[in-house]
Parts: C-alpha cells; sequence; structure tokens
C-alpha cells in the first residue's frame, strides 16, 4: 500500500515539476498539455473513486496557491475529474485505449468547466463565451494532452505487453 | 451516530467528493482577506515542502536563459578586454615613440601606418600624414627604434613610405663603430648586406647607421645590427644585417621634416642633368 502510494506521488510531483519547466517550451500556439490532470486520470482509474476525490483536491489545492487563482476553484474541478475518473476504475470497468482517451477529454472539459463556471460567478461574468472557451481552447488542450497521456498506454500495451498480466 | 458512520462507511465515495466539494466551496466563498489568509496558512503548513521545491524551479529553468546571458556578457568584457590591452600596448609604443621625439633634435611629423603593400614581403606603406601637414617627398621616416624609410609620394592627408627593405631602396649607410661607409642592398629582397672592401673592419654586431651621404637620412640614424659577415670574396666582403625596425610591426612612424640636402640645389642639379 505504501508502495503504491508513493509511486503515485512520485508520478503526480514529476508531472507537476514537468508542468511548471518542461510544458511551457512545448506549447503550440499557447496552447499547453496538462501533465498533472493526466496523472490524476490514470490514479483515479487505476487506484478507484476516492484516492481520486483527495488527491484531485490536494494537486487542485496546490495549483490554486500557485497559480493566482480563486482558492478552492482549481481543488472543486479537480476533485470533480478525480471522482468521474474514478467510476471507470480498472476493479469496476476495463476501458479500451479508445474509450480512455475519449473518457480522458471529458474529463478534461468537466474540469475547464468547472474552473470556467466558478470564474463565471466570482466575477460576475457573463456566460457568452463558456462554450466558446470550451472548444477554443479546452479541446485544443484535452488532445495535446492525450498525445502525453498515450505514451503510458503505448509503454503498457507495446513495449511491455507483459505487464497487463500483472 | 453509529447510523451516520454507516452511511458514511457505505457512500464513502459520494461523501468524499461532497467534502471536498463543500471544502473547494467554502475556499471560493470567502471574502479575499480570508482566503488569502487560508492560502498562507496551507502554504506554511502543508503545501510548505511543495511551496518550498516550487520556489526552486524558476531559480533552474532561468539557468539557461541566465547562462546565455552571462556568456554575452563575458564575450563583450572580453572584446573590451581585448580593446584595452591593444590599446595599453598602443599607449606603450606611443610612450616610447613620445620618448624618441623628446631625445631627436628634428622637427617630427607624427603618423599612423593606415595601409601596406600587400605582398609578403611589403616594400611601402602609407601613412596618414601628408602634404596639410607638412610632410615632402624624400624626407626621411623613422620608427622609435630607428630609420624606416622615406617618403616617395605624397597626397594631401596622406603619404607612401618606400620603407628600407625595399630591394629598389639604395640607403648609404656606414659601420657606427668604424665609420666604414657602405651601400645597403640585397639580392634576393630578403637578406640586406653592406657590400664592403674586404680589409674594412666590420664585427658581429656592430650597429649600423645611416651614414648622411645620401642627402635623404639625417646621419646616425640606427638601421640595424650585423648578424654574420660573408668574407669569401678576396676583393669584397658583405656584412647582413638584421634591422632595428620591425618592419612586420610597424604602426607608428613620425616623418622627419628635413628636406634633402640637395633639394635647394634641385634647380642646379636639374640643369646639369639636362645639360642646359
Amino acid at each position: 500500500m505504501m508502495n503504491v502510494a508513493l509511486k503515485w506521488a512520485g508520478w503526480i510531483i514529476l508531472c507537476v515539476i514537468l508542468q511548471s519547466t518542461l510544458v511551457p517550451y512545448i506549447a503550440v500556439m499557447s496552447c499547453k498539455p496538462d501533465l498533472p490532470i493526466v496523472a490524476l486520470f490514470y490514479l483515479s482509474l487505476r487506484l478507484g473513486v476516492m484516492p481520486g476525490v483527495y488527491v484531485g483536491f490536494f494537486l487542485g489545492l496546490g495549483q490554486d496557491l500557485f497559480s493566482q487563482s480563486v482558492l478552492g476553484q482549481i481543488a472543486l474541478a479537480k476533485s470533480v475529474a478525480g471522482f468521474v475518473a474514478g467510476l471507470f476504475n480498472e476493479r469496476v470497468v476495463r476501458l479500451d485505449p479508445i474509450t480512455r482517451g475519449a473518457l480522458l477529454i471529458a474529463v478534461f472539459v468537466l474540469n475547464d468547466a468547472i474552473v470556467m463556471l466558478v470564474q463565471i460567478v466570482k466575477s460576475d461574468g457573463s456566460a457568452g463565451m463558456f462554450f466558446t472557451e470550451l472548444l477554443m481552447v479546452t479541446l485544443p488542450r484535452a488532445l495535446y494532452s492525450l498525445v502525453f497521456a498515450a505514451i503510458p498506454l503505448v509503454w503498457v500495451n507495446v513495449v511491455k505487453p507483459h505487464r497487463l498480466i500483472d | 451516530m453509529r447510523v451516520l458512520i454507516d452511511l458514511i462507511v457505505r457512500h464513502r465515495n459520494g461523501c468524499s467528493l461532497l467534502l471536498t466539494v463543500i471544502l473547494s466551496v467554502v475556499m471560493i466563498a470567502v471574502r479575499p482577506e480570508a482566503q488569502a489568509k487560508i492560502a498562507r496558512a496551507l502554504s506554511m503548513s502543508i503545501f510548505y515542502p511543495a511551496y518550498i521545491a516550487v520556489s526552486q524551479v524558476p531559480m533552474y529553468t532561468g539557468l539557461y536563459s541566465e547562462n546565455k546571458r552571462l556568456r554575452q556578457e563575458l564575450t563583450e568584457i572580453n572584446t573590451r578586454l581585448q580593446v584595452f590591452r591593444e590599446l595599453e600596448a598602443e599607449n606603450a609604443r606611443l610612450r616610447g615613440l613620445v620618448g624618441f621625439a623628446e631625445r631627436t633634435l628634428y622637427t617630427l611629423v607624427p603618423a599612423r601606418v593606415v595601409a601596406r603593400d600587400p605582398s609578403p614581403q611589403y616594400r611601402s606603406v602609407i601613412v596618414n600624414g601628408g602634404r596639410a601637414q607638412g610632410v615632402e617627398m624624400y624626407m626621411p621616416v623613422v620608427g622609435e627604434r630607428g630609420a624606416a624609410g622615406k617618403v616617395v609620394q605624397v597626397l594631401d592627408g596622406m603619404s607612401m613610405v618606400q620603407l628600407l627593405r625595399d630591394p629598389s631602396s639604395r640607403t648609404s649607410v656606414m659601420v657606427s663603430r668604424s665609420r666604414t661607409v657602405g651601400i645597403l642592398q640585397t639580392e634576393n629582397g630578403r637578406d640586406f648586406f653592406v657590400r664592403l672592401r674586404s680589409h674594412e673592419d666590420v664585427r658581429g654586431q656592430d650597429t649600423i647607421v645611416t651614414s648622411g651621404l645620401g642627402g635623404i637620412f639625417p646621419k646616425g640614424l640606427s638601421v640595424g645590427f650585423v648578424k654574420k659577415i660573408d668574407d669569401g670574396n678576396p676583393l669584397f666582403k658583405r656584412a647582413y644585417i638584421d634591422f632595428s625596425i620591425d618592419f612586420d610591426k610597424l604602426e607608428e612612424v613620425f616623418v622627419v621634416r628635413l628636406p634633402p640636402l640637395w633639394a635647394a640645389q634641385r634647380a642646379e642639379l636639374d640643369q646639369v642633368k639636362t645639360g642646359k
């Protein structure tokens, strides 16, 4: 149990570090992949709802603290994202890679939708740009992140297929 | 109470989400000042290690750009240092020239070498002193260590100086110690020698100076030092010399404002030459 926790903590920390160091350099037209949410997605799929919710909450809270956003905004979004991804965890259902990809995009959209809604509510802004933002910002970001999300899938299914037996 | 705990355990997933959502909403809903307090408390407690780690990240991500900037600065500083060294060396040379100028009895026009004959054994240089500075044809040109050449062409702001090591240049010189006079000449353009009669007194390391007989160079300007004597011929011997001046490094010179001795008699000489 401890080993699993340490392993996932290591992955999440690695993703957070890469997010703040490497990702700015690989942005395409200011579209950056979101590696922490990819890590959270895989954690939720592997470990289930509760770890997904709590890790999502603290991961989001950490991002709130360091990103000057409204405190609790990303924590709320990541908690819900972890919850939704956790509902499809491997103990309940085994998803094929394409469905996983679609689920990741859905989690992305959900995460960003919550962040934007909180933003709209807090700033008394209009919801006019909500769907445009989702289409123009969230979707490209989700697709770009999908490239990175595919790496563990390729690793497990192609490079080391025996891992599936574990 | 027991029922409540059973309910929470049974719906732990939903309760977990509810708990985090409530916490998040509370944090979102509070006033900005309260948010700042919560953020400060979280930063200084459970997120402190992460805060420290993340605060180090910009330092390391900035290393590349900082390294690049420092390299650029280093290059600029090195370039400036080279310029300063060049100026220092020039300063030292000019100090030497000033010392020479103070020692000499002649009126000197300082000039800088601005161009050289592109041939490997360059025979002439262009200096940035001309008619406007009082330079005239056939005026001798000297460096810090002795005679360098003579002016063979004058324009308003620059002059061409034929160096002593031009094979076509014939300079009357003498051995400083024995006062033996000869002509400085060369056969291959590289090795210069003074041709003397076989009985005349010359030794290795003797100083060769201008004799003053050619009418251009004043007497006594250092030309070079005897490095080798070839006395194979029964009638003549050759005293090969090293020039006092390093022509390859000639940068600043003085034109001696001393018209040729025969300048005053130029008209009469021309008459003799033409037979009129």
